[in-house]
């Protein structure tokens, strides 16, 4: 038959193509997987100015790293720093130390506000103006005047009488407890003095190789520094270093659960086969999946999210089943049996393999998620591709004459006989009723789990510094914050602060530490010229503070109208965008994202956000036109609860799909392909219950699986013949343990979704193993379709 | 203006030869009471007002705990300064609460007070350069922040005295100047009130 000659070349062409696209794919370096969460939102919640706003908060966060260099004694805390910083020098590609403080600082800051300082007040100030009478302005001034230790104070007393300004810029200056001393940035902590390294990465912090030059040399430089000086302490803190020990443990757990997969299974096979030529086959079919589902993937979207691939690679679970079934055939066949004629005698079988897995991924997409719809995709073309390589290519590369140790084979066949058999008998019953109770139980102590939080897996001594670090420099949130609106930039100030007067209340409770909005700077134009006609008609009149104070002075008249006219030539309105030409914008600037569509936006930040206070602000916003909460955290954790809700209905309405695609070929005994499957992951949910573990997203991706190999197990076992010859049995067995052996050891990964997903797999292919031969028809009954004669 | 002129001269040619200020000389003379209270008359000439602002009042530096000063004419204004707080009362009526948690130069600014009042040059020098003289029982010295920035704010401040410090002047860079002179000083447990005592 010619189409013999030419199916293996058209694959060949087909898979030519693929491996250039994905070749080509992987070198031109498109192949930067999405590692951004919110493009797995559904497409309408996505909001440029929320995106935006997170872009601003979080990327500007994850290119950071800040280093706490701490003594006892100030200077010994400087000496350490400078060797840290010499020891990061050379390499500055990797890392750069921000720019330090030069001494005109200070000036430059302040110029910026000398013509507009009157009407820069505080929140206290701003509420005594309104609110107290001209006399307690003339025991301001005059407390000022006499007062010995004011402090250095950044204007001569007659630029501000009444002490506002200074208020002001001390209050500005308590928005962060780090200070320049000496050229350097300063913070205090206990008996310790700080020097504040502020680095900024010049490599991606996700990016491994980065991250790999990256780890030696701060390891480097902090024992050089703690080296410098008696006590020292260091406190590094940063995204990538998270995500750089992550990285790191992966690549542990590769080397030690990889390896330990890998020998298991090659060592299986070797029993199995005597031959090694196996598994290259079956990782040929699975190879060709994956290049398949990288290239059509890559045209369908236009970025592949990192989840995708992850999910993606557990595909070889599936794909697997494929090969070894057609390999556990041919090892079972008569030798006279052409490999092309086995192959129509189990494609049926292969077919329904594929249809009922793929039902399940085809139901994905139609869940309105983008990120479930990629995986979707790319698992079903993934699935088709190896199947393809199974069909097309396994008949001509494998002959009969190669796969002759039949020794296991039989043992196994002898085996598969002896296995319990599920029945109407009392035995059966009892085990039935046992399981029930299992599942019942276990059922009613299930608990869900979507808190991302859950997920996070930074070894302790990192958590332990982040906190550390975050409660010295009393950091704001980038992950919780307000997101706020308006049709122009005043609009957006005046809101900012009504959200401001609430966060006043809360400051004052002690409930939050503080906020930073770009309204603290630049009062909105309706404030900033309210008060400067208050000032004006309370204060610098004829019978107010200012000439109550000339009197006392033993000043004059011409003092009183030359100062009231030195006060109002600085209180000119100050704008945002003048604000933000002055260097004291520079840490506040993220903070305004301007122009976003047809609106203005920006952000209120907060310090002091913990689990307590998370309810109390969300409330903050409420009632406020164009002010929103955001709060990543609870987003992501609400995203993964939906991806779990959505992809728990899938695995449901997968087995009632599956269930009506079996029956046309099994009629009455579709259940039985079906039951293994769905009781095993009864039993992984009961299991996850009894033992405690909340339910999350990751435990349904793996029932998922579950459900499309339990059933090709299922399927396979249905199709033995009444000449059991056991090799059905002996493929479910090969798949299986190879699954155990790849996925269920991931249930040792410290990693916790990779935990959750593995134990998830360990409990169910186990048990579907175990099961599914008791589903067997019994050789009465036993005479399948297309069944081997 | 000739003697002033001829001053200048003097001083420019004795500065130099001072080097380092004998700082271990000045600690010498210098007593270390415990308690140290006394009287303060205060001089401030300020930019833009003609006529100089004068007031007095006690003042009382105890070791470990910090500075209390008590302006008592024109009116009455107590500020505490203490290892983490600057307390600051308006007659009666408490008028300010300074923690060195909101603002953390607090710690630093107390430190530098209770030096300056106490004469514990030895933590000033971790501050400001020294210059200075000592001999027959007297020093005087001017400090010098090391800082740039902060040398910008504070400006010179000079300090003199015997066995406790007497005089300080505080010349700032925008213009203000201060004078504080110090007398009837008594030291030990006796020379605290206990009105006082009980403001620590």
């Amino acid at each position: 038959m010619s189409w013999r000659r030419w199916v293996p070349w058209f694959w060949a062409v087909v898979v030519a193509a693929v491996s250039f696209h994905a070749g080509i794919l992987w070198w031109h370096d498109r192949l930067v997987p999405d590692t951004d969460i919110l493009a797995l939102l559904p497409a309408q919640q996505r909001d440029p100015a929320r995106q935006r706003a997170l872009a601003q908060m979080v990327e500007a966060a994850q290119q950071r790293v800040i280093v706490l260099i701490g003594a006892a004694d100030w200077d010994d805390a400087r000496n350490a720093a400078a060797v840290y910083r010499k020891n990061l020098a050379p390499y500055g590609h990797l890392l750069r130390a921000a720019d330090g403080i030069s001494d005109h600082t200070e000036s430059d800051w302040l110029a910026a506000f000398k013509n507009h300082r009157l009407t820069l007040l505080t929140s206290e100030d701003d509420a005594a103006l309104r609110g107290q009478a001209p006399s307690y302005w003339l025991d301001r001034a005059l407390a000022k005047l006499y007062s010995p230790f004011a402090g250095p104070q950044p204007l001569a007393w007659r630029d501000d009488p009444f002490g506002w300004f200074n208020n002001w810029v001390l209050a500005r200056a308590q928005e962060t407890p780090v200070r320049p001393r000496a050229g350097e940035l300063f913070v205090s902590a206990g008996e310790r003095h700080y020097v504040v390294l502020p680095l900024t990465l010049q490599v991606p912090a996700f990016a491994v190789a980065g991250q790999q030059a990256l780890m030696p040399v701060l390891e480097q430089a902090r024992q050089a520094a703690q080296q410098a000086a008696q006590r020292v302490e260091i406190i590094q803190g940063g995204v990538v270093l998270h995500a750089a020990a992550a990285a790191a443990q992966a690549q542990r757990e590769m080397s030690t659960i990889g390896i330990g997969s890998l020998t298991g299974i090659l060592l299986l096979i070797w029993i199995t086969f005597r031959s090694f030529k196996p598994i290259a086959l079956v990782a040929l079919s699975i190879a060709v999946g994956c290049l398949g589902a990288l290239s059509i993937a890559s045209l369908v979207f236009e970025r592949i999210h990192l989840i995708t691939l992850v999910f993606g690679a557990s595909l070889i679970g599936v794909a697997q089943d494929y090969g070894i079934y057609f390999l556990c055939k041919r090892l079972g066949a008569n030798e006279q049996l052409d490999s092309w004629r086995l192959l129509r005698h189990i494609l049926p079988a292969l077919i329904l393999t594929l249809v009922t897995t793929l039902i399940g991924y085809f139901s994905l997409v139609l869940t309105p998620f983008p990120g479930l719809r990629q995986m979707a995709l790319f698992s079903a073309v993934g699935l088709i591709f190896a199947w393809f390589t199974v069909v097309f290519w396994f008949p001509t590369l494998v002959h009969a004459s190669k796969l002759k140790n039949r020794a296991v084979a039989e043992r196994y066949g002898r085996g598969a006989t002896r296995w319990p058999r599920f029945a109407k008998n009392r035995r059966s019953l009892g085990a039935a009723l046992a399981f029930a109770g299992l599942a019942g139980f276990g059922g009613s102590r299930l608990t869900v789990q979507d808190d991302i939080r859950s997920l996070q897996n930074s070894p302790k001594p990192l958590l332990d510094d982040q906190l550390k670090l975050g409660k010295i420099l009393d950091l704001a949130s980038p992950v919780q914050f307000f997101l706020l609106r308006g049709a122009d930039a005043e609009a957006l100030l005046q809101r900012e602060e009504a959200v401001k007067r609430r966060l006043d209340l809360l400051v004052q409770q002690k409930q939050i530490g503080g906020y930073h909005a770009i309204a603290n700077w630049v009062p909105s134009a309706r404030i900033q010229q309210s008060r400067r006609q208050l000032i004006d008609k309370l204060l610098l009149q004829k019978d107010g503070a200012l000439a109550a104070l000339a009197a006392k002075l033993g000043e004059g008249q011409s003092w009183v109208s030359g100062a009231r006219t030195r006060l109002l030539a600085a209180a000119t309105p100050l704008t945002v965008e003048e604000f933000f030409q002055s260097p004291a914008s520079e840490p506040w600037r993220h903070l305004w994202l301007g122009r976003v569509g047809d609106q203005y936006a920006s952000i209120v930040a907060l310090r002091g956000v913990n689990r307590s206070n998370l309810t109390l602000l969300r409330q903050t916003a409420s009632g406020l036109e164009g002010v929103e909460w955001v709060d990543q955290v609870s987003e992501i954790s609400a995203l993964l609860a939906d991806y779990r809700y959505y992809m728990g209905w899938v695995v449901l309405l997968s087995c009632v799909a599956v269930f009506v695609l079996l029956y046309p070929r099994y009629r009455q005994s579709s259940w039985r392909a079906l039951a293994p499957a769905a009781l095993a992951m009864l039993l992984a949910l009961a299991l996850l219950g009894i033992v405690g573990q909340g339910l999350q997203l990751f435990h349904l991706l793996a029932l998922m699986l579950l459900l499309g190999i339990g059933v090709d197990y299922g399927i396979f076992l249905q199709e033995q013949g009444s000449h059991d010859d056991g090799t059905a049995w002996l493929a479910v067995t090969v798949s299986a343990v190879s699954t155990l052996l790849s996925f269920g050891l991931l249930g040792f990964s410290q990693t916790p979704a990779l935990r959750a997903f593995g134990l998830t797999m360990a409990i169910g292919i186990g048990a579907v193993a175990l099961i599914a031969p008791c589903f067997r028809r019994a050789t009465a009954d036993a005479q399948p379709p297309g069944s081997l004669g | 203006m000739k003697r002033k002129a001829i001053a200048v001269c003097l001083s420019l040619m004795v500065w130099p030869l001072l080097g380092a200020a004998p700082v271990a000389e000045i600690q010498a003379i210098l007593a270390k009471p415990k308690v140290l209270c006394g009287r303060f008359d205060q001089t401030k000439q300020l930019a833009g007002l003609k006529n100089p602002l004068r007031s007095s009042g006690r003042f009382c530096v105890v070791a470990d705990k910090g500075v209390l000063w008590r302006s008592l004419q024109p009116f009455a204004n107590t500020v505490r300064l203490t290892r983490d707080e600057i307390v600051q009362w308006h007659g009666e009526r408490l008028a300010m609460r300074l923690n060195a948690k909101q603002e953390p130069t607090v710690r630093l600014i107390n430190t530098l007070l209770f030096s300056m009042l106490a004469g514990d040059l030895g933590q000033l020098e971790k501050y400001f350069d020294v210059e200075g003289v000592a001999g027959d029982g007297a020093w005087s010295v001017k400090l010098k922040a090391r800082d740039a920035g902060v040398a910008k704010v504070i400006g010179a401040i000079a300090l003199d005295g015997g066995v406790y410090v007497k005089n300080i002047a505080i010349d700032e860079a925008k213009g203000d100047r201060t004078r504080i002179v110090f007398s009837a000083i008594q030291t030990g447990e006796q020379a605290i009130t206990s009105e006082e005592a009980a403001l620590f």
